[in-house]
């Protein structure tokens, strides 16, 4: 034990003093903050022109109701978001001939865009906006908006109803989902929060497991291409070793961890953690450790059988997308937490701790299920360290080429 | 005392140590000598529990080789490397921890090491900022830190100056009189004449030679001559006698059939060439080597 302790404490301090580490502990967040802020500081600023859209409208009918409704829309010192402009309403032009004219002033710049509304008071009708620049999706919706503001209130009046009616009907009474817990309690955790805290464990695993299992390999690699390994076991057991690593690196991917989080929290507010689903920490941990555990061994087994870095990098990522496997589900679960496949996946041990960090989220797990995947789990924790240790007692000896899957199950019947 | 008995060790469809049984006894130098592959650095991982044999039994102090020995033994690999990125006196601690050294001790051992070995001056730095043969001596000190009872030296004295090759070879002599078990795993027939006072001379993993350092060299070098001459002495090859030569261009190093007494080659000689020296040597470890394996060869 006081060895393993021994193990874990060098490995964990001979990583932090790295210059690797403290990089990536800065620069990793330093890029997210980059790449999450910047879209969001150039989309969100507002317009500070007034921008002159165009009607073509061979009915003639919507031009006064559609100019009001974009009335409401105003930019810097109240000016207003919109001008609107009759380009040509007169129907005795043909439809084809007013369209390519106004396209002309598009062109030349008379005006940013123009709405050509086709059929006009008739069931058929159909409204284009047409423009250079059509990727403004917030102009688009309030022209839209406006436009069927316009129809609607026309149809109620023309069929003698009290266009007050109206605002009735804009009104959108949506559902709120509250969700159950065993005791019979509400809990006030709306669906997004459930989404994201799911979400971010799932993916707060996945890079714990990606961080310290490529260090973990890492340094498997290099003490066995120094044969450093040599004077280490014969000073400890490969097991001592091998749960000093899994202690040590773990602990520094959590420290990792743990100081993006404190960057994330000093920056944007303890809003961002979603307090109110933290009655369900105590399973999520559990889940957490045992995946990180489970991995972790899985990883130390595949270490001592590559011999170079390249090798041990490809392999380690394509393992660690299989524990994403149950992300692309999500949203299937959401929809039907009992799904079958779900299920299915919560019972096999590369998938069971993603899987279940979702339902555990999603809804109340009957304790039967909790007892039998944590079983799962630590009998799989227990065979995968057994595996691994007895790859790794011989892998760590053996240099040069790659076993072959035969040798592999020689190595495992051996000792 | 070490005792190794009827060691074999088989790996797929090879037997990299096959048979092979030796004592080695405190306060001697044990020479496990052997060509490249020959099984020596099998038997010293047996030795040092990191692998399992086949069959046969290391037994320390009279107790089959376990765990339990990890912190009396100090393992010094032939091929050598630490943490780079790490400082001297950390990987020194750490290792000595892992032997279960405290640490004020551990401190105090360093130092004392450091200082012996003339690398004090390295304490504080990066061991990728070491010269190779610096780096050799931390290496040298993290083997002997704890004050192991039983010491395995894997070709330690390779990529040494003979300024330090010496340094070592008295650090090495001085365990002698404390007590070690030593055992020495090595090419340079040279420093093993020099050291070992028992030797086993392994090849394709079954025992050559094996015996005191005396006792082989009597046993292999009876007949040896060396003379030191002018002339030329290439018909010395064609006597009859004469079971080998290796004639260089003023000295020669002649082996005599058995039973047949040094004088036969000086009266022989005496007309031909002019003999400046006339001496019956025992032959070099080295040559006891080469005649060795290849007789095994063949």
């Amino acid at each position: 034990m006081k060895k393993i302790l021994t193990v874990a404490k060098w490995e964990f301090l001979e990583k932090v003093k790295t210059k690797a580490f403290i990089i990536s502990i800065i620069l990793t967040p330093t890029i997210v903050i980059f790449f999450s802020i910047t879209p969001t500081l150039l989309t969100g600023k507002e317009p500070d022109t007034t921008k002159v859209i165009g009607l073509v409208d061979t009915s003639g009918i919507y031009f006064r109701q559609i100019e009001n409704a974009l009335d409401k829309y105003t930019i810097e010192k109240n000016q207003p978001a919109y001008i609107l402009v009759r380009l040509s309403g007169k129907s005795e032009y043909e439809f084809d001939s007013l369209k390519s004219a106004a396209d002309k002033d598009v062109i030349k710049g008379k005006v940013e865009g123009y709405l050509l509304i086709n059929n006009g008071g008739t069931d058929s009708v159909n409204v284009e906006y047409r423009s250079k620049s059509i990727g403004n999706f917030k102009d688009i919706q309030r022209f839209s908006d406006a436009f069927n503001e316009a129809r609607i209130e026309r149809k109620l009046k023309a069929e003698g109803i009290n266009p007050k009616i109206m605002d009735y009907i804009s009104k959108n009474v949506s559902i709120k989902p509250v969700k159950l817990e065993e005791s019979g309690k509400e809990s006030n955790v709306d669906t997004l929060t459930i989404f994201f805290t799911a979400f971010i464990f799932v993916m707060l695993l996945f890079m714990l497991i990606m961080l310290s299992g490529q260090m973990l390999v890492r340094s498997l690699v290099e003490e066995k291409s120094n044969r450093l390994i040599e004077i280490i076991i014969s000073s400890c057991s490969a097991d001592e070793l091998l749960t000093g690593k899994i202690l040590g690196l773990g602990a520094l991917g959590l420290f990792q961890i743990l100081i993006w989080a404190l960057i994330a929290v000093s920056l944007l507010g303890a809003a961002i953690i979603p307090f109110a689903t933290f009655h369900n920490i105590l399973p999520m941990l559990v889940y957490f450790l045992l995946g990180y555990t489970f991995y972790t061994a899985v990883f130390v087994g595949i270490g001592s059988i590559v011999t170079t870095e390249q090798e041990a990098q490809q392999i380690t990522t394509y393992l660690s997308f299989l524990l994403l496997l149950p992300i692309v589900l999500i949203l299937p679960v959401m929809e039907n937490p009992n799904s079958i496949l779900i299920k299915v996946l919560s019972y096999i041990p590369i998938t069971l701790p993603t899987a279940m960090l979702l339902r555990v989220n999603l809804g109340p797990i009957p304790t039967s299920v909790m007892v039998i995947t944590i079983c799962i789990m630590v009998i799989s924790i227990y065979i995968a360290i057994k595996l691994a240790s007895k790859v790794f007692r011989i892998g760590i000896l053996s240099y040069g080429k790659r076993p072959s899957l035969k040798e592999l199950g020689e190595w495992l019947r051996e000792s | 005392m070490l005792i190794v008995e009827n060691l074999v060790k088989e790996f797929k469809n090879v037997r990299a140590v096959d048979n092979i049984s030796f004592k080695v006894e405190e306060g001697k130098i044990f020479g496990l000598l052997g060509p490249n592959g020959a099984g020596k650095t099998t038997t010293i991982r047996i030795a040092l529990n990191i692998i399992k044999p086949t069959s046969g039994s290391i037994t320390f102090e009279g107790k089959p080789v376990t765990n339990e020995f990890f912190n009396i033994i100090g393992y010094l690999p032939e091929e050598r490397g630490l943490y780079k990125r790490s400082k001297v006196i950390d990987s020194i601690l750490y290792f000595a921890k892992l032997k279960n050294i405290p640490k004020q001790k551990a401190l105090d051992e360093a130092d004392y090491w450091l200082n012996k070995l003339d690398a004090t001056e390295y304490r504080d730095k990066k061991l990728q900022e070491l010269s190779k043969g610096n780096q050799q001596k931390i290496q040298f000190i993290i083997s002997v830190i704890h004050n192991p009872k039983l010491l395995i030296l894997d070709e330690p004295f390779t990529g040494f100056d003979p300024i330090n090759q010496q340094l070592i070879k008295e650090t090495i002599l001085s365990f002698v009189d404390s007590g070690k078990i030593i055992i020495l795993s090595t090419h340079q027939m040279e420093t093993a004449e020099k050291l070992c006072s028992e030797i086993f001379l392994i090849n394709k993993g079954k025992e050559v030679v094996s015996g005191s350092l005396n006792q082989v060299k009597k046993k292999y070098g009876t007949n040896n001559i060396k003379i030191e001459f002018s002339g030329d002495a290439s018909f010395i090859k064609s006597l009859p006698f004469v079971k080998q030569a290796d004639i260089y261009s003023n000295y020669a190093e002649i082996q005599m059939t058995d039973g047949i007494s040094p004088h036969e080659l000086l009266k022989a000689a005496i007309d031909k060439i002019n003999i400046n020296s006339f001496s019956v040597i025992e032959p070099t470890l080295n040559k006891i080597f080469i005649d060795v394996i290849n007789e095994s060869i063949n």
